[in-house]
């Protein structure tokens, strides 16, 4: 591959939403109602519209930035181009950490889920290789393999976890949702900062955005993938605000799963774990695009080829999946990688766009002149 | 080199669902487990059935004692020649002693549990809960589902409204509601459904008979089924009908102020299934008058039925929560601190639909 490459490795446009929206919902929609009903109780669905909106802002300002600084390139080369090679590739380097801290939080949060559920006597190592090994075998097919993963990380989940959703309405109380505004509005805007956590992943566009045909056409596909996301977060977070209340929810870590055990068909009559098991088409294609983002990275930075540096980093990601072995663990690298996203997101991101504008800006004036 | 990775792979995904398999006639599946206090021990009492040859099973039990309640499940195990799985239990019962001393620590522990589902019904016993779970296994009944099957039955076709673990926990845990289980006695040979037990906080404190707990299950919630007996007077002579409730919707109103009003407005649509022959049912008049003497009567034991709840204290139809969702900031301690006193009317009203095929 050269800088610009070949036509035949590159995703339509349409494909944007699914990455965008694959790349969002992981292992957080699962915990998504609790961790929200820390902050703002039964007012909870405000604060995913509000965090939905700023993503959509958010998306818009990636887009401006690299219509600035020119299609066909990357955030590598761009922050190459503006912060000079040392800062740049500075930037770069805990891009690319927080890329790789992103794949193994989610894989390890869905090991977790896996031990807590089905196995509680299986070791994390055999379910974090077996991942590993699919991931190599996605990843070494190239990008475009990894987004038709997203296609049916979308799909499938869609069709098979989505119905389940209908169900516990047999226990709404939709009571639950009054009085409305019950929350100060600083209570829900710290909800939306805590929901923003969800969201994240999509940021991973700065990475594979040379990777779309026409990409300025994308835009509105990116903004529609984040705009189901939104709508997805809504359907379940008003589910679980009218199937449980305050008190309640706070005893469960995931509600969402909780939420499948209501429905029950006479031959399978525990619906949870079938949503378990699906679940692994939902965590498989953020880990591919994840680890795709690092090996991409490394080769724009360090010209490293990606068939090297692809087994490379998935045996960094095993080994550091030994590093957690308890709850309290995985909880505090979650908490650590979530706020590292959030300032990619409301640091990185903003001013980026800020300092692109200004440079084009000058660059403007000065040819004028 | 890459046959073998594929190779690999593939026993790798297919190999990994053989670990911890769970075969089903070599564990033991327990159906109903019962938790007992007496003179400051516990008792765990299992019934699961065992397969004989073909399709029938034949229940057996398994009992132990603990000074604390959690060790209850392993220590059956040590009863046990098989290992014992608690994903299929589908009913807990708790003694009147046990329900009295709490059953806190069982339900944490029940809410915890990934394995059980949360269509699982709980229920306390008159008596101990050993000997009802005795009952179903040993006499004629010889079903270890028998206790489960009756009170879904009865959710479904009869009287009691709709209880199982997720409502039970949704009453312990909220905030202005208290939680009920079904209550069941032993009557002779067999258990009979005497009503509802009432809790607060996770203590037993009462319990109503199977009649109010259909007034319960109308003022719960939207509800179908259910029959209820209620006298009647026509032309000097005094008998009873007994109703059939088709369909009951219930709607709360909240009249704010220094002394708060609840009002009720309860509509039930009715058949009324049996009737004395002298009740004259055939023009619009009588069956105005019948329907609202019948009005009259539920009102007035909604009412008893409030007033007993409010003088024990506890609040089993979310009155608390119903306040919760129409005042801001609301707070639990000042609204039960005037609970006792609180108002509430209902007001009930009674279509009569049909009254059979004959006349």
């Amino acid at each position: 591959m050269q800088q610009t490459e070949h036509e035949r490795f590159h995703i339509s446009p349409f494909f944007v939403f699914f990455t965008i929206h694959c790349s969002q919902i992981g292992v957080g929609i699962l915990s998504l109602p609790n961790l929200l009903n820390e902050e703002t109780g039964h007012d909870g669905w405000m604060s995913v519209i509000i965090a939905g909106t700023i993503i959509h802002i958010l998306i818009w300002m990636i887009y401006k930035i690299f219509k600035s600084a020119g299609e066909n390139k990357d955030v590598i080369q761009v922050n190459v181009q503006y912060f000079g090679k040392w800062i740049g590739n500075m930037v770069n380097v805990v891009l690319l950490v927080y890329f790789f801290s992103f794949a193994l939080i989610v894989m390890r949060i869905y090991t977790e889920i896996i031990q807590v559920w089905v196995f509680p006597l299986m070791g994390a190592w055999q379910f974090c290789l077996i991942i590993l090994v699919l991931t190599y075998y996605t990843v070494s097919g190239g990008f475009r393999v990894v987004v038709g993963l997203c296609f049916w990380g979308v799909m499938i989940p869609l069709l098979i976890i989505v119905p389940m959703l209908v169900f516990p309405l047999e226990y709404a109380h939709y009571r639950n949702f009054l009085p409305i505004f019950d929350h100060s509005v600083l209570e829900v805007i710290k909800g939306a900062k805590a929901s923003t956590l969800d969201y994240l992943g999509f940021e991973m566009i700065l990475m594979y955005y040379s990777f779309v045909k026409n990409a300025p056409q994308s835009h509105k596909w990116a903004q529609w993938g984040n705009a189901f996301t939104t709508f997805l977060y809504l359907i379940v977070v008003c589910i679980a605000i009218v199937f449980y209340n305050e008190e309640q929810i706070r005893h469960i870590i995931w509600p969402t799963l909780t939420l499948a055990k209501i429905p029950e068909i006479p031959f399978i009559e525990r619906m949870e774990y079938i949503v378990i098991s699906t679940y692994v088409m939902v965590i498989f294609p953020i880990i591919c695009l994840a680890v795709w983002s690092v090996t991409r990275g490394l080769k724009q930075i360090i010209s490293l080829k990606q068939r090297i540096s692809l087994p490379i980093i998935l045996l960094l990601l095993f080994i550091s999946s030994f590093f957690f072995t308890k709850r309290a663990q995985i909880d505090q690298f979650s908490n650590l990688v979530s706020t590292a996203g959030f300032y990619v997101l409301m640091a990185y991101i903003p001013f980026l766009w800020i300092y692109v504008s200004i440079a084009k800006l000058f660059k403007s004036k000065a040819s004028e002149k | 080199m890459k046959r073998a990775l594929y190779f690999m792979l593939v026993a790798l995904l297919v190999l990994s669902g053989c670990k911890s398999s769970r075969i089903v006639d070599q564990i033991q599946i327990i159906h109903a487990m019962g938790y007992d206090v007496k003179n400051g021990k516990y008792t765990g009492t299992a019934i699961y059935p065992t397969f004989k040859q073909g399709p029938m099973t034949k229940p057996d039990i398994l009992t132990t004692e603990s000074s604390t309640t959690y060790d209850l499940i392993p220590r059956l195990s040590s009863k046990s020649a098989l290992p014992i799985e608690e994903g299929q239990i589908r009913l807990v019962l708790f003694g009147q002693q046990f329900a009295k001393q709490g059953i806190a620590e069982i339900v944490h522990s029940l809410a915890r549990n990934n394995k059980v589902g949360s269509h699982l019904q709980l229920a306390v016993s008159k008596g101990d809960a050993e000997e009802l779970l005795r009952i179903t296994a040993e006499t004629t009944l010889s079903d270890t589902l028998y206790l489960s099957n009756l009170i879904e039955q009865n959710i479904r076709e009869m009287n009691l409204p709709k209880t199982n673990l997720h409502i039970f926990l949704y009453n312990y845990f909220g905030k202005g509601r208290d939680p009920f289980l079904p209550y069941l006695e032993k009557k002779g040979d067999t258990v009979k459904l005497e009503g509802l037990a009432l809790f607060k906080y996770g203590h037993y404190v009462g319990r109503i008979d199977l009649r109010k707990s259909f007034l319960v299950k109308l003022l719960l919630d939207e509800t179908k089924n259910g029959v209820y007996q209620l006298p009647i007077s026509q032309n000097e002579k005094k008998g009873r009908v007994l109703l059939e409730n088709l369909f009951a919707h219930s709607h709360y109103s909240l009249k704010k102020g220094s002394s708060p009003v609840i009002d009720i407005h309860l509509r039930i649509r009715a058949s009324i299934r049996d009737y004395p022959m002298w009740l004259d049912l055939s023009g619009q008049r009588s069956f105005q008058k019948v329907s609202e003497q019948m009005e009259k009567k539920l009102n007035q034991d909604i009412t008893n039925l409030l007033s007993f709840f409010q003088k024990k204290g506890v609040d089993p139809l979310g009155i608390g929560d119903f306040v919760r969702s129409k005042t801001r900031h609301w707070d639990e301690e000042a609204f039960y601190k005037q609970y006792r006193h609180l108002q509430i009317r209902p007001h009930v009203k009674v279509d009569i639909v049909q009254t059979g095929i004959g006349e």
